[in-house]
């Protein structure tokens, strides 16, 4: 006992004066925190509940996740769970039970998946000891399946040396060319199969290409799974996508949702949704678009979705149906924080749009010019043409009150295209719709639509 | 409560060394494997009722079961690949077990590990199955191929001095993992004397091999059908470390953290500091890769948890059953 007293302190190298309050409370240094602990703990100095305390309480503070919280405790019997929590468990065997009877029905047509079973390997050893050797006896055959058949195949035509007749007849021209197709064929078919598999690297060069053939080879497997085994695998794939997305490998979990899409496209909800924010992420905003879309098909409210839509326009530079996209989540959600929030954001940028009392105001008392203009607009729309069109020069000083005058051009004479069409004042002005392509559109759409016209086209200008 | 719990749904006591437990796959249903004590073997199948546990079937046979797996089973036929103590390997489909759909005589002693792969996933090559075991192989199966591995990883044959039997290793534990295209594939064994080996399946070498201080009873890569990720070995003496598959240093091979303490039993008041003991297994949550569970030799679960670049223990044990 007094050994063992004396070795802990020693092993530590503390000093006896350290097991004391006012030290443990000025105490910095986790390592050594741990060890006063230990010390206390053991019991070798004595019991000291309080001093154990307070010293424990320090170490959290110090170190909280340090080895020596970690206790042992006895397992909770189910009892401790009240019968709400046992119900998920309870829904699950009945929900597993069901799909096991119909996998168990099932049973019987194992022939047709046996049928495309991937190859065999062929038998083949690893000599475990002599790993320097071994690297050489296992290159001559790297890929299997590939040497092997040519080897039986190049065995079946060898002709014996002695065998004249058969060498009369060879011709070396065709046996060369033979031998270049057959290579070729192994080649395709190589690459064929790294194509398919080798995926990830692959993408980035035919794309597309690669997800069309992958896609193929799916809808082929497809036809021969049962529904439940399509839902089991698509469940496999999407929650793969999501580990992958926790760990940061966009790339890969964007392959694994539209895998659990092609198996699973009527509650492929979720895999949308997830896949949209990993396009996000990869900030290929017009993918995460159609993807939000495609998932708002499936299910119309899904306040996510809305919110990643509504990113992704923003991303896209389109902040007009973000804005729209917001307001319409905050429609499901008045308070959705997130919405709220990038709301605001947005009439930071574009100044203030909704409500906008305020704003009306001033407008209103800008010069008086600015409304019966707008008001114009609507009522005629064949006239509109020529007060437009020529509005930007005529009214310069006036677009320049409003706001930098750049962009009033540019959306009245869009609006001016769109309803007359006049080459010439396309050929004009076609440069400059190029460049602001991303602003011109929407507004182009919002003309002919905007019901309350008046106020909407005080927006716009204010927007401006 | 900041901490997870771990809360016991069902209990059971059976009269047999239980050796080896698995789902079987898309169903309620487990498979307990072990051995009684006339050494004969046994099989149990236990369903989850509501609250509590059913016996559907149970099936003996004479040589005691060690191991079983369902990994290279499809959804539809869902047979069980078991080996036992005389070193058989037999695939069974569990509504006929009488007759066995692949039976083998693997290995000369004992399979002490089992491992499949290639049942359920598509595009991960064929559906395969590793044994490690006492005469220190390890092979792999295909049930196509008849009565010969398609890989055989055997010890170089004893440098007979006759005397001592030091010359043969003992496999006690073996893995899949990396099978992430229908090619490359890796097995992973770990032997009596702390060696860790990698063999990559493409290529037929080894790939990569350490020596631990201490005996390897368990390993498991925390997803075997992605690109190597992460590789969990528990060893003897407590010993619990996860290799970082994807940082390889040119010499010093794999970066890995090491929890020497993970076996360890409860000493004085619930703290952890009793006696080293051996960690059996190791098993990833299918949930998240990043939590798994080791189970001791003191009958404690832990569940630890996996971060980045540094580890954290989260949590913890219980005291249970065996």
């Amino acid at each position: 006992m007094e050994q063992k007293r004396k070795s802990l302190l020693e092993k530590y190298n503390i000093p006896l004066s350290h097991l004391d309050f006012g030290y443990v409370k000025n105490c910095g240094n986790a390592r050594e925190m741990e060890k006063i602990v230990n010390i206390l703990r053991s019991g070798e100095e004595g019991f000291y509940p309080d001093l154990t305390r307070c010293a424990e309480d320090k170490l959290k503070e110090l170190k909280p996740n340090s080895q020596l919280f970690r206790y042992e405790e006895p397992i909770q019997r189910s009892e401790f769970l009240d019968r709400k929590e046992l119900k998920p468990i309870y829904d699950w065997t009945h929900d597993i039970k069901s799909k096991d009877s119909t996998l168990n029905e099932m049973k019987e047509d194992i022939r047709t998946l046996k049928a495309n079973l991937p190859p065999m390997r062929t038998p083949s050893k690893i000599d475990t000891d002599k790993s320097a050797t071994d690297a050489d006896t296992a290159k001559p055959m790297p890929n299997p399946s590939v040497p092997t058949a040519k080897a039986t195949k190049s065995s079946e035509n060898r002709i014996k040396s002695t065998d004249y007749n058969k060498w009369d007849k060879y011709d070396p021209d065709v046996e060369i060319l033979r031998m270049d197709l057959d290579e070729e064929r192994a080649k395709e078919e190589a690459e064929q199969k790294n194509a398919k598999n080798v995926a990830p690297p692959k993408k980035a060069v035919d794309k597309t290409d690669e997800n069309e053939r992958l896609k193929e080879r799916l809808m082929s497997r497809l036809e021969q799974l049962s529904k439940l085994e399509r839902d089991h695998l698509a469940e496999k794939h999407r929650l793969r996508g999501n580990e992958y997305f926790k760990s940061k490998e966009y790339k890969s979990a964007i392959l694994e949702y539209s895998q659990a899409i092609i198996y699973d496209p009527e509650n492929a909800s979720r895999s949308y949704n997830n896949r949209a924010i990993s396009h996000l992420k990869v900030k290929n905003y017009l993918a995460a678009i159609s993807d939000c879309e495609a998932c708002l098909e499936i299910e119309p409210d899904n306040i996510k979705a809305l919110l990643r839509l509504a990113d992704a326009n923003y991303g896209q530079g389109r902040r007009r149906e973000s804005h729209d996209v917001y307001q319409r989540v905050l429609q499901l959600d008045p308070s959705n924080a997130c919405a709220l929030k990038s709301l605001e954001e947005l009439h930071k940028q574009l100044g203030e749009i909704a409500p906008a009392n305020a704003t009306r105001l001033v407008i209103e008392e800008l010069p008086p010019e600015v409304k019966p203009k707008p008001k114009a607009n609507p009522k005629a729309s064949p006239k509109v043409v020529e007060p437009k069109a020529t509005k930007p020069t005529k009214d310069y000083d006036l677009a320049e009150l409003v706001k930098p005058n750049r962009m009033v051009k540019n959306k009245i004479l869009n609006a001016s295209d769109a309803l007359v069409g006049k080459e010439s004042i396309k050929q004009k002005q076609g440069p400059i719709q190029e460049l602001t392509d991303a602003d011109s559109s929407p507004s182009m759409l919002r003309m002919p639509l905007a019901n309350k016209r008046i106020d909407n086209n005080k927006i716009l200008i204010e927007e401006l | 409560m900041d901490k997870p719990q771990m809360i016991e749904h069902l209990h059971e006591s059976v009269s047999y060394t239980v050796y080896d437990t698995k789902w079987i796959p898309l169903s309620a249903k487990f498979v307990v494997l072990g051995s009684k004590a006339n050494s004969q073997g046994v099989l149990d199948i236990f369903e989850l009722n509501e609250d509590k546990l059913v016996k559907i079937k149970s099936i003996d046979k004479k040589v005691a079961f060690k191991c079983g797996t369902f990994g290279a089973a499809s959804l539809r036929n869902r047979h069980m690949a078991i080996g036992d103590f005389e070193g058989r390997l037999q695939v069974l489909d569990l509504e006929h077990p009488d007759l066995a759909v692949y039976n083998v005589k693997a290995h000369k002693g004992i399979i002490n590990c089992i491992d499949a792969i290639g049942g359920t996933q598509v595009d991960c090559g064929a559906p395969e199955i590793v044994t490690g075991s006492r005469d220190g192989a390890v092979k792999v199966w295909d049930i196509r191929q008849g009565q010969a591995p398609v890989v055989d990883i055997s010890p170089p044959p004893q440098m007979g001095d006759g005397i001592n039997k030091c010359g043969t290793r003992d496999c006690w534990a073996v893995a899949f993992g990396n099978t992430f295209n229908s090619e490359e594939r890796v097995v992973a064994a770990g032997y009596d004397n702390g060696d860790l080996k990698l063999f990559d399946l493409r290529s037929l070498a080894v790939r990569w091999e350490t020596t631990l201080k201490n005996g390897i009873c368990g390993l498991e890569f925390d997803r075997r059908d992605i690109p190597m990720n992460k590789l969990g070995v528990t060893t003897l003496e407590g010993g619990l470390l996860v290799y970082d598959l994807r940082t390889q240093h040119a010499t010093k091979g794999f970066s890995y953290v090491e929890e020497r303490n993970a076996g360890r039993s409860v000493g004085t008041n619930g703290v952890i500091s009793g006696p080293k003991a051996t960690v059996w297994t190791v098993r990833h949550l299918p949930q998240n890769r990043d939590l798994f569970l080791t189970g001791g030799g003191t009958g404690s679960i832990r569940l630890w948890q996996y971060e980045y670049p540094d580890k954290r223990v989260i949590d913890d044990t219980d005291g249970s059953k065996l």
